[in-house]
């Protein structure tokens, strides 16, 4: 049963249009093999299944698409020749030249995506527009309600796949972890829409799958993961990390996930299956804060842990992890469609900040009111 | 590929009609007639053969029938040379009789004397069921295991015995003398440098100077084909060293479980029929196996907390666990808590994808087995003094339980 590295290896050959556009030295297109063989493997059986490739242009609808995960997802299927549309309020620009990216490999995309404006909460609108386009499959990248789907589903009665950005958060709280995609689901948490979704699409039998990322980092991350260390790092702050600090997350960075919205696209190996997808190594809070710190070249950071129970900190929140062991197995991906997390964590990080927090863009500005409670003290600003 | 057959049918004498009618799932004899080859053979989890669990053991969860078509599928001759005690000494009883059911020839050396009085201990009190299942066993010491098994000749050699070259070296030259085929060892997965970045994969680094890395090394210089297999924790019926029955012994008698700093460190506790199955893939898959790592563990972590609360799950009681600075209590930390105040966990990845071997632990389950037979033997009620922990209950300022 072996697959990983040399399946892989085999897969992104029959992909080239997933490798180095000649003119886009763009950081983005960096995908690099996973050469570290860290075992040997002696049985190598190439799965036919694996090398799939989406062999004919698509018409492709994705829901959102224009913030975080959308914008790197959208610029490799229109690289892979796809009709891209991207459906979406209009709120961020529909699109953006991503840091580092050369012009020339802008333009082109900036020429061959189309945009569909509208608000998917408008279900009439939803299923009129979508009708009227008719699309192969729909990316749902922004879905958060069974409610929002229906109307998607109506509209396209010939869809040949749903492919869906459910979450890792949908887990039942459990002693045993990793989580693997067959365990129990906790229909009361916050990701309950997800779930519910999930149910909707298979209940509706579509051809549909679910990718379940854990935390998500990468350049343009609106969701403060990676920020809030860089942050205080940069302003030469300790790091206040709840409790023990030896809580273990994960993080998967947004190329990656990327890539394995791209691998599930016409594979029958994905039909109506869920899939974790995020790093190959997980990390403890501890670990995290020096890994940024590594990677934005910063000096080891001090890290002041604390007890939260002794502490009101009102709407906000002083971390933004959850305050428990979270994390999830990567391998029914690895195994089943032959995806590799190609960035390690120092890596990875590294990749966000010299895009983006290294170059002084940020989503959220610095907020160390809750760092300055668990300190004890105010900072008192000079200016 | 290996086709995996899921079983109901497991205890009914079932013999699947393509397999060759020499492999039987009963306990008492294994027919070892045929020497030809066999075209797939039955590997099984090796509780199937212990008659106390065979009506308890709940087949949902945890048993699982390979019909596996081997790479290399004949009958091996296989010498176990085994420690006389600690938590690896189960490994060797447990290998020995999956090998037994699956039809090979087995030789387990026990390093020692019979007569020693660690042999009053499980798991070699029951060496009746690897004699039962058509295996030797035998005594002596590794410095004359050519002495001790003259005549004989293997095809494999599981060395379960030596945590450094002094104690592997005599048993490696002598299996390359001997002209075996397939080197295995059982290492630790304590050998690998502390991470923060969880879990310990095969390749990661390790402690150079570790007994069992030069060990390793050795391996890898003197065969062709070896194998190394990292254990962490494991429960299983024989187990020769407390694991669960630590957890156990306190919550039955209502007293609270001292877990050394926050209880979140995640390690990895196995049923030893997961290491023993492993194990066995590599055996009748040695062109696989060969020159690689595998971490031999389960493919789920628990939290130190969690152990306890599984544990007493499996009671059916409450449990009170209570968090202390190891520190506070000096030199007697080492010996008041079973397991490594860290993270630490290994996942089995290299047996999952060069072995196609899979995990068959079930924790709540397992557990509620262990606990059955804790109580069966009546070790519930026995009388046990808990003087470090409570020293360490003292030190938190918690009354200790009359």
């Amino acid at each position: 049963m072996a697959g990983g590295v040399a399946t892989v290896q085999h897969n992104l050959k029959m992909q080239p249009s997933i490798s180095l556009l000649p003119s886009a030295q763009s950081s983005f297109c960096g995908t690099k093999f996973n050469t570290s063989i860290q075992y040997k493997r002696k049985v190598c059986q190439t799965k036919g299944a694996l090398n799939v490739v989406a062999s004919s242009a698509k018409k492709i609808l994705v829901m959102g698409g224009t913030r975080f995960i959308g914008i790197f997802l959208s610029r490799l299927l229109v690289e892979e020749g796809h009709q891209v549309t991207l459906f979406t309020r209009g709120k961020a620009p529909i699109t953006q030249p991503l840091p580092g990216e050369a012009d020339e490999a802008y333009n082109s995309f900036k020429s061959k995506i189309l945009h569909l404006k509208g608000d998917r909460k408008d279900f009439d609108f939803v299923k009129t527009s979508l009708a009227a386009e008719g699309f192969d499959v729909v990316y749902d990248i922004n879905g958060r309600e069974a409610v929002e789907v229906e109307p998607i589903l109506d509209a396209l009665p010939n869809l040949e796949q749903y492919i869906y950005c459910s979450s890792a958060g949908v887990y039942l709280k459990s002693d045993l972890l990793p989580h693997c995609e067959t365990d129990a689901v906790d229909p009361k948490s916050r990701h309950k829409g997800k779930l519910e979704t999930e149910a909707l699409l298979e209940s509706k039998g579509v051809n549909y799958t679910s990718i379940r990322p854990v935390y998500i980092y990468g350049p343009l991350n609106y969701n403060p993961v990676e920020e809030w260390f860089f942050h205080r790092l940069k302003a030469g702050r300790p790091i206040p990390i709840p409790n023990s600090g030896l809580q273990v997350t994960q993080l998967g960075h947004v190329k990656d996930l990327a890539t394995a919205f791209i691998k599930v696209l016409g594979n029958p190996k994905a039909s109506k299956q869920v899939f974790n997808i995020s790093g190959d190594r997980y990390v403890t809070f501890d670990g995290l804060a020096r890994a940024c710190a590594k990677a934005g070249g910063f000096p080891e950071p001090e890290l002041v842990h604390y007890n939260p129970k002794e502490f009101d900190f009102g709407k906000k929140k002083a971390f933004p992890f959850r305050d428990q062991h979270f994390f999830a197995s990567v391998e029914k991906a690895k195994v089943e469609l032959g995806v590799v997390p190609e960035y390690g964590l120092v890596e990875g990080l590294k990749d966000s900040y010299d895009l983006d927090f290294g170059r002084g863009t940020f989503r959220k500005a610095a907020d160390f009111e809750t760092d300055d409670i668990i300190l004890g003290k105010s900072l008192v600003t000079s200016s | 590929m290996a086709t995996l057959l899921s079983s109901s049918l497991l205890f009914s004498n079932l013999s699947p009609p393509s397999l060759s009618p020499s492999l039987s799932l009963s306990t008492t004899t294994t027919t070892t007639s045929s020497s030809s080859s066999l075209s797939s053979s039955v590997s099984l989890s090796p509780l199937s053969l212990s008659s106390s669990s065979r009506k308890k053991h709940s087949l949902s969860s945890s048993f699982k029938v390979k019909a596996t078509i081997v790479a290399s599928s004949e009958k091996k001759k296989v010498a176990i040379v085994n420690t006389n005690s600690g938590g690896h000494a189960v490994i060797g009883f447990y290998f020995a009789k999956q090998l037994l059911s699956s039809g090979h020839d087995v030789t387990i050396l026990t390093v020692g004397d019979e007569s020693s009085d660690k042999m009053k201990k499980t798991p070699f009190t029951r060496f009746s069921e690897i004699v039962d299942g058509g295996g030797k066993t035998v005594w002596g010491d590794v410095g004359a295991i050519g002495t001790v098994l003259e005549g004989l000749s293997f095809d494999v050699v599981l060395d379960n015995n030596g945590k450094d070259l002094d104690a592997v070296r005599p048993v490696a030259d002598w299996a390359k003398s001997a002209g075996v085929g397939q080197f295995l060892f059982i290492s630790s997965a304590g050998i690998y440098k502390q991470t923060e970045e969880p879990p310990h994969v095969e390749g990661d680094a390790v402690k150079a100077d570790a007994g069992h890395v030069l060990v390793e090394k050795y391996l890898s210089e003197t065969f062709e084909n070896w194998a190394s297999f990292r254990p962490q924790y494991m429960i299983g019926s024989g187990n020769n060293k407390d694991c669960e029955e630590w957890f156990f012994d306190r919550i039955v008698r209502g007293r609270p479980v001292p877990i050394p700093g926050s209880g979140m460190q995640l390690t990895n506790i196995s049923h030893v029929r997961d290491l023993s199955s492993m194990l066995t893939k590599a055996v009748e898959n040695p062109t696989a196996a060969s020159g690689n790592i595998f971490n031999c563990v389960s493919d789920r972590a628990v939290t130190l907390d969690g152990m306890a609360k599984l544990c007493a799950k499996a009671a059916g009681l409450p449990v009170e666990i209570v968090h202390y600075d190891p520190k506070s209590i000096g030199s007697d930390a080492k010996k008041a808590f079973p397991f490594r105040n860290m993270h630490f966990y290994a996942e089995p990845r290299a047996a999952k994808d060069i072995l196609g071997w899979e995990s068959s632990t079930n924790l709540p389950e397992d557990l509620k087995e262990r606990y059955e037979e804790y109580v069966k033997i009546g070790r519930d009620k026995k009388t046990m003094k808990f003087d470090i922990d409570d020293k360490i209950l003292e030190t938190l300022k918690i009354p200790v339980p009359v």
